[in-house]
């Protein structure tokens, strides 16, 4: 993992609407945020939250074996870095009534590193 | 028929913050360890997730994290001439039950308790002189120092993710952190959590008549954590249902999201769940205790589980019942104070105003548990001189939020109605513009306070239930009239509407809801005759049995136990380790 992810150091996206540079190396870090309930790892298991191993593209609400909120599968949302971003930033806000007790990233730059860190996961 | 199983080397009896620290501790120094635990397996995942952890009538009314007093309870009373009564419903306290104990549904209040504590009686007669401590006061100095419990505090916090500002490090006063603390080796795991209006402005009074506020520390992370240990915590959420309930962020420092996975990743380790041990088995002739006895609550089969160690690890109160059911130790008596085990049974006391503003809005629904903000001007700080007021002890005062229950909590002004239109416009007013202060206070250990069997009541499994007998003596009436007198100052000076005001407690009795810290009955000291254990919490008469929990306090002061609850379970993990398990006996020669 470790050397997969700085291979992707400071991989501009052209998606996501970011005008800056993407650091999935940061990104790791930034995940601690979310460790205590996701796993990013590719044999992950459920646990609190669902794995977050190749969130980038499923369908929200789908693709693991996690009891999803009805707000969550309601919401007809695919996850992209635009979508990623719009949710971490107020994941009430987008998905009103998901099950997420977290009260979202302010900052733009830490969500668009962090999302990188995501889709790094995934390669 | 008793099924006998194969022997270990350590069997844990209750698997909460002790039993799972030292579970931890002692199977990754190699020994074979099983933990019997009454209750079941819970889990963030399966048990605390929202929203069903949001859930008053369950975890409030219906004490779903709760022991279950139909299958066994205490019997309760005032004074030794009164018959005890079995108290069938939870009120007072709540011992947990389960996986993670009572370190699920705790607060994360984290203190570290001084040598103020430690050395109670020394402090008080070299100040005060010996006359000063009443007859029937059986306080006595602990055994240990805060110097030597310093490092162990230290790897609780760490441990268990306590938020909070030093007020003392290595000597040197911090600003905004509390200055009466003893010294510390560094700061906090992280830093202090967010404060609340109701907070800020009891500070801020506080500050204004010369006081000394600072926020709590509490195992509740402000934010992402790692801990030395590996284990991943979230940030807290405030999201006001902390006291009672699982956290759903696995934000709180809890043995089920720490050490207690660690403990089951290894293979020298065993969780036996709905384990419910009746007896520890004991060899008098070689000083040695050789297992325990347990039924497995599903079926009703008894089991023998043998071990070279014995680890009693459950609620304080359950490891006294569990002594005195096995005829460890010679019981406690107040009229010949003769005996040890059921000795200085203490609780704590406390006063509490409640203020009524108009124009503010506290968002009562918004809080962590710990994001109170207290002052120790009159506990730790022991440049405070009790001798007018002529009480040995001490308070804390503090205001803010803890888990202000959506439905349960109904704040009006004195004088209100209790029902119709009247009760309800108050009540709809009063839920966001009020606040409460509160003192939490010590008690000192009486030779009239303790724990035996009772003669009467016995439990599900046909033994005696434990008796406690427990009332406020005038010390504790005389510290509660300074404490309800300094909160009712300054909740005036916060110059809210009106306020309901603070008086000190008269007669304790079981109900309502006052605190779950239970202290003594198994205590450590450096004397066998007038304590359980050594200062390793080791039993003196039994070199292989540890009891580990408040039930080792000889006295219960202000602040909340489980500070020095995980610090002794860590310190008496490294006698085990370091020292025991090289040369097995007596640690301290009696």
């Amino acid at each position: 993992m470790k050397t997969l992810i700085q291979g992707l150091v400071a991989v501009a996206l052209v998606n996501g609407g970011a005008a800056f540079a993407q650091d999935a190396t940061r990104g790791e870090k930034l995940f601690n945020e979310c460790a205590a309930c996701h796993s990013p790892d590719r044999a992950a298991k459920d646990t609190v939250g669902p794995s977050l191993h190749g969130v980038v593209g499923r369908k929200a609400g789908e693709g693991t074996e996690f009891r999803y909120s009805p707000a969550m599968k309601r919401s007809g949302i695919t996850w992209s870095s635009d979508t990623l971003n719009s949710f971490i930033s107020d994941p009430q806000k987008l998905v009103p009534g998901n099950r997420m007790p977290y009260s979202g990233l302010p900052e733009a730059k830490d969500r668009a590193d962090l999302i990188a860190y995501l889709q790094a996961t995934m390669k | 028929m008793v099924t006998k199983l194969k022997e270990v080397d350590a069997v844990i009896v209750g698997l909460g913050w002790t039993g799972g620290i030292l579970a931890k501790e002692l199977t990754q120094a190699g020994l074979k360890v099983v933990a019997l635990e009454r209750g079941v397996n819970r889990s963030t995942a399966e048990d605390y997730a929202v929203p069903g952890v949001r859930d008053e009538l369950r975890f409030v009314h219906r004490h779903d994290l709760m022991q279950n007093t139909s299958r066994d309870t205490l019997t309760v009373r005032n004074n030794i001439k009164q018959e005890a009564l079995p108290m069938r419903r939870l009120g007072s306290f709540l011992p947990g039950d389960g996986v993670g104990g009572s370190g699920v549904h705790w607060s994360g209040h984290t203190w570290r308790w001084t040598d103020n504590e430690f050395k109670i009686r020394s402090l008080y007669e070299e100040r005060h002189g010996k006359n000063y401590i009443p007859d029937d006061m059986t306080i006595q100095d602990w055994g240990i120092t805060y110097a030597e419990l310093e490092p162990y505090y230290d790897k609780f916090e760490y441990t268990a993710a306590v938020s909070g500002k030093a007020g003392n490090i290595k000597g040197v006063i911090q600003p905004g952190g509390n200055v009466f603390e003893a010294p510390r080796a560094r700061e906090y795991a992280l830093p202090a959590l967010k404060t609340i209006l109701a907070s800020q402005m009891f500070n801020d009074t506080a500050k204004n008549m010369g006081y000394h506020p600072f926020p709590r520390p509490s195992a509740n992370a402000s934010q992402a954590y790692t801990n030395p240990d590996g284990s991943k915590f979230g940030a807290c959420q405030y999201c006001g249902f902390c006291q009672r309930f699982g956290c759903e962020a696995n934000a709180k420092g809890s043995a089920h999201i720490t050490v207690i996975p660690i403990a089951m990743a290894s293979p020298n380790f065993e969780l036996r769940t709905n384990a419910w041990v009746t007896k520890i088995l004991k060899d008098p002739a070689s000083k040695r205790v050789t297992g325990v006895l347990y039924t497995n609550l599903l079926n009703g089969e008894e089991y023998e589980q043998p071990a070279s160690m014995v680890l009693l690890t459950a609620y304080a109160i359950n490891n006294v019942h569990l002594m005195l059911l096995s005829g460890i130790g010679e019981p406690y008596d107040p009229v010949s104070q003769k005996g040890v085990i059921g000795k200085n049974y203490c609780y704590q006391t406390g006063v509490g105003a409640n203020l009524f503003f108009d124009g503010r809005n506290f968002n009562p629904f918004m809080s962590a548990g710990g994001s109170n903000h207290t002052i120790d001007d009159f506990n730790a700080n022991w440049g405070f001189d009790r001798g007018p007021h002529g009480y040995v002890g001490g308070f804390t005062i503090g205001a803010g939020f803890n888990t202000s229950l959506p439905i349960g909590n109904r704040p009006v002004p004195s004088g209100t109605p209790q029902w119709g239109t009247a009760w309800k416009a108050a009540q709809a007013k009063s839920y966001q513009t009020s606040m409460n202060i509160g003192a939490s206070g010590s008690v000192m250990a009486n030779r009239y306070n303790y724990f035996d069997l009772d003669p009467t009541y016995k439990n599900a499994f046909g033994q005696p239930l434990m008796r406690m007998t427990f009332d406020y003596k005038p010390n504790e009436h005389k510290m509660g009239v300074l404490a309800a007198k300094l909160v009712n100052d300054i909740a005036a000076a916060m110059n809210p509407l009106s306020f309901n005001r603070a008086t000190s407690r008269e007669s304790w009795t079981v109900v309502p809801y006052q605190s779950t810290h239970n202290t003594g009955g198994t205590i450590m000291g450096v004397n066998p005759k007038v304590s359980a254990l050594n200062r390793y919490l080791q039993n003196w008469d039994y070199h292989n049995l540890f009891v580990v929990g408040a039930n080792v306090f000889p006295h219960n002061g202000s602040y909340n136990p489980t500070g020095p609850v995980g610090a002794l379970a860590y310190w008496t993990a490294d006698a085990i380790k370091n020292r025991y398990m090289k040369n097995p006996g007596p640690l301290v020669q009696a």
